[in-house]
């Protein structure tokens, strides 16, 4: 308790992980156990080829950022200095919280180093392809000897067991063949519009960080290890609603329905046109009652008060006429204020919000301070995205350890090297000479 | 079972679930983990029990497939949250209770909350989570809303629909890509937050109260669009079945020889570009990718090869049946899938291996259905546990009013 000035507990503090997942998949996950107060440590590897990808796509931040300063600075699109991997602006709101070493695993040395480093931690965690680690002599049987309380999480597209087992996969083919992408979109014929990221590169990431602090708090009561093989496709299956029982029952082929709701007797319901390029307004009317609501808020037009109008399931019946109709009205409208008329009249609706209008202009987000200012070492001060919900007594923290946004490529490596496996630094300068470090 | 499974690592832990869907969806996930949840319900059931689709046309309560889904494992109380008389038998639960969710608006959370509170300082190891559309505070907390409004104001729907014409403008709406989805976002957060509060419990003794936003928990969901805008003032597109990104990039659904669309692409590199070939011949499909021409193309004018390795590409989906073509590229070692409805798996054999679906048995129906109910293995058994369907209405009223030490003629007073 962090009462009488304190230091305030973490939930996850003297907790180690030491962190092999690259791209999106896996640094999810640790993320979460960072912003909980775990020493997670970022394991890259500075080979061109191994570094992860996403420290190299675009966007980066200006080329005129600086420690010192950040997007105080001014935001402008940014070359990303070529060369120069510390500069992305996603890597760095994914990894906020870490520590950052080198260490490569193609080196016996490098794997040796690795083997040491488990041997005091709580958790490793990797997302390489199937095998990969097995084929270093580093998989969950050969660490387990090291350190039989170690919990191994590995998130691959369609699992580590099972048929497919040396398929590969992107996060878009595991949601491909989960069921998701088939889910999203306008009904049949349109094609799937699918998602407009890989969703199964962030669910892994939320159901990683569940089994983790499920394990560390059984490790830390009873010492046992764990071994987890996470599949990404089954975390789509797990969000594909009621999908496949339906088709038990019916025997019928699921159906998209784009925004509309065959569920409940809720219409119109969907995405409507506003004034502006490329403005919509998210409507759902749940009731008799709210329809009503908005057809006083519309003035009452002729069409709205036609009897096909009148009833949930009659509306349901003429859905296609019926978004039109409303569209014809709602082109007219300001997006924020049409929102706010219809709210003041109890009617769910909300703006189809671009990354502007959550950014700059949500006050919501504002009014909780979901975005968190954390300074990264080249770039300076950026924001980066929160937790989304308040703890009382132990607050969630993005900064983590660090108290920094993502770490430069090896930041930490005389920290990490130096004092928690304990080299001196001759030791350390030598496995930088030798290619280990 | 093998050691380290974390099925039951949660038992012996008791959660008190009163409210809407994204608490159905939370105490669902720490239910697969062994929690035991107690579900209390008005008399006329929760609101989760009205969500279609039914087993049949007169949507009753104890049909509802939403309820089935979101409710495995977990046991069903009949008693008034609200009412007075209730008070005594709520803190007899909560006094034995490890964690209260309550969600659903903010108004009727916020009348909820203060009982808690004082159950709380009763019992200080208490973990009360409250889980509503935007949070216990800030300007919008008694905003109106829906899964689709959460999914629109949150950023999701921004980003996913289909491609804009050559000018850029869009003659299609955005799309809010899965039904439920921002109560999944809701409730996986809340299972997280609290998992975090167990971990902190297990240092301190002490319990505390956590405030999840659907709001913010959608806001965190949406890739690079933020990022990229914070960074660059850009401003990410949406586009069909591809990541939405400030440049419209290349399109790339095609349907197989049996109709399915195929999630296939080919890179640039080597290995992939011998595969395309590989493919080409055994379909018999006459090219010129691997000829010195080719190799030529590709230097000069690589838009160009891209364009004719396109339209192989096209030729090869359009030429097979979408599992051959799965299983056949996925031997080449290419990421490829074809874009399934979610019950083309309920019969595939890799998932069958890994016991990716619990099979839940319905006495009342006489038949056993599947379920998606596990993300991860330990090797052999599943991390996520359901063996029991959802509670009918009141199913445990009885074993839970005389565990708080209800008498039946108390009850009927």
């Amino acid at each position: 308790m962090s009462e009488h000035g304190a230091k305030p507990r973490r939930p996850l503090e003297g907790v180690r992980i030491l962190d092999l997942t690259w791209l999106q998949v896996g640094p999810q996950a640790t993320r979460l156990l960072a912003t909980f107060g775990a020493q997670v440590i970022r394991i890259e590897w500075r080979e061109h080829k191994a570094i992860d990808f996403i420290r190299y796509v675009p966007p980066f931040a200006p080329d005129h950022a600086t420690a010192e300063g950040g997007r105080s600075q001014g935001v402008t699109r940014g070359r990303g200095i070529r060369g120069n991997y510390n500069r992305s602006a996603y890597f760095n709101n994914t990894n906020p919280g870490k520590y950052g070493i080198t260490l490569n695993l193609n080196h016996p040395k490098g794997r040796d180093l690795l083997r040491r480093m488990v041997r005091d931690a709580n958790a490793i965690c990797e997302n390489f392809s199937p095998g990969q680690m097995d084929k270093w002599g580093l998989g969950y049987e050969d660490l387990r000897k090291t350190n039989p309380r170690i919990i191994y999480m590995q998130t691959t597209g369609l699992g580590k067991a099972g048929v497919y087992r040396d398929y590969v996969s992107y996060g878009p083919t595991a949601q491909a063949l989960s069921g998701l992408t088939f889910l999203s979109g306008l009904p049949e014929p349109r094609p799937p519009a699918g998602w407009g990221y890989s969703y199964l590169d962030h669910s892994p990431g939320y159901f990683g960080a569940i089994m983790l602090m499920a394990a560390i708090r059984r490790q830390r009561l009873e010492g046992s290890g764990c071994y987890i093989d996470m599949s990404q496709s089954e975390t789509g299956l797990m969000l594909s609603g009621t999908s496949t029982l339906e088709h038990q029952l019916t025997g019928k082929p699921t159906a998209r329905c784009g925004n509309r709701m065959p569920y409940r007797d809720w219409s119109p319901h969907g995405a409507y046109r506003c004034s502006g390029e490329d403005h919509w307004i998210a409507i759902s009317i749940q009731s008799d009652d709210q329809w009503r609501a908005l057809v006083e808020e519309m003035d009452k037009p002729a069409w709205a008060l036609d009897a096909r109008f009148a009833t949930a399931a009659s509306r349901e019946q003429h859905e296609d006429d019926l978004d039109a109709k409303l569209t014809a009205y709602t082109i007219g409208c300001d997006r924020y204020q049409l929102m706010n008329r219809l709210q003041a009249r109890g009617i769910p609706a909300g703006v189809v919000q671009k990354a502007p209008d959550r950014f700059d202009r949500d006050p919501q987000l504002k009014a909780r301070g979901y975005f968190v200012d954390l300074p990264q070492s080249d770039i300076g001060t950026w924001p980066v995205e929160g937790f989304p919900a308040k703890l009382s007594r132990s607050p969630a923290d993005v900064g983590g350890l660090t108290h920094r946004a993502a770490p430069k490529l090896g930041e930490d490596n005389e920290l990490v090297f130096g004092e928690l496996v304990g080299l001196s630094m001759a030791e350390i300068a030598t496995l930088r000479e030798e290619g280990v470090i | 079972m093998s050691a380290g499974n974390l099925s039951d690592s949660l038992a012996g832990f008791t959660i008190l679930e009163i409210g809407e869907q994204p608490g159905d969806y939370a105490a669902l996930l720490l239910a697969g983990l062994g929690a035991e949840v107690i579900k209390i319900e008005p008399r006329e059931g929760t609101e989760s029990r009205r969500i279609g689709p039914f087993v049949s046309e007169s949507r009753d309560r104890e049909e509802s497939l939403f309820f089935w889904r979101y409710n495995l494992n977990k046991k069903s109380a009949v008693l008034d949250a609200d009412a007075p008389s209730s008070a005594s038998t709520l803190a007899a639960l909560a006094s034995r209770a490890d964690i209260v969710l309550l969600s659903g608006e903010y108004e009727t959370v916020r009348r909820r909350l203060p009982l808690w509170q004082k159950l709380a300082a009763e019992n200080p190891r208490l973990i009360v989570c409250t889980i509503t559309p935007f949070g216990l505070d800030g300007p919008y907390r008694e905003l109106k809303t829906t899964d689709l409004v959460q999914m629109a104001l949150g950023g999701i729907m921004a980003v996913c629909g289909y491609d804009p014409d050559k000018e850029h403008k869009y003659d299609t709406p955005p799309i809010a890509p899965a039904m439920w989805h921002s109560f999944h976002l809701g409730g996986e957060y809340a299972a997280i937050a609290i998992m975090a509060a167990i971990n902190f419990r297990e240092l301190t003794g002490e319990g505390q109260l956590i405030d999840v936003s659907v709001h913010e928990a959608v806001n965190t969901c949406t890739e690079i669009a933020i990022p990229t805008y914070i960074y660059s003032g850009q401003v990410v597109m949406r586009q069909t079945a591809r990541h939405a990104a400030t440049i419209i990039t290349h399109a790339r659904l095609t349907e197989s020889a049996d109709g399915v669309y195929m999630l296939a692409s080919i890179s640039p590199f080597v290995r992939e570009q011998r595969a395309l070939t590989e493919l080409a011949d055994q379909l018999g499909i006459a090219h010129v990718l691997g000829t010195a021409e080719f190799t030529q193309l590709d230097k000069d004018d690589a838009g160009a090869a891209a364009l004719y390795r396109n339209d192989i590409l096209v030729q090869i989906i359009a030429g097979l049946k979408a599992d051959d073509l799965f299983h056949r590229a996925q031997s080449l070692g290419l990421a490829w899938s074809p874009i399934r409805r979610p019950e083309d798996n309920l019969n595939d054999p890799h998932f069958a291996a890994r016991h990716t679906f619990a099979e839940i048995e319905h006495p009342e129906m006489g038949r056993t259905l599947r379920y998606p109910g596990t993300v991860a293995s330990d090797g052999h058994d599943p991390h996520f546990s359901y063996t029991r369907r959802a509670p009918r209405l009141g199913e445990h009223t009885e074993e839970i009013l005389r565990r708080a030490g209800v008498t039946q003629r108390e009850k009927n007073l």
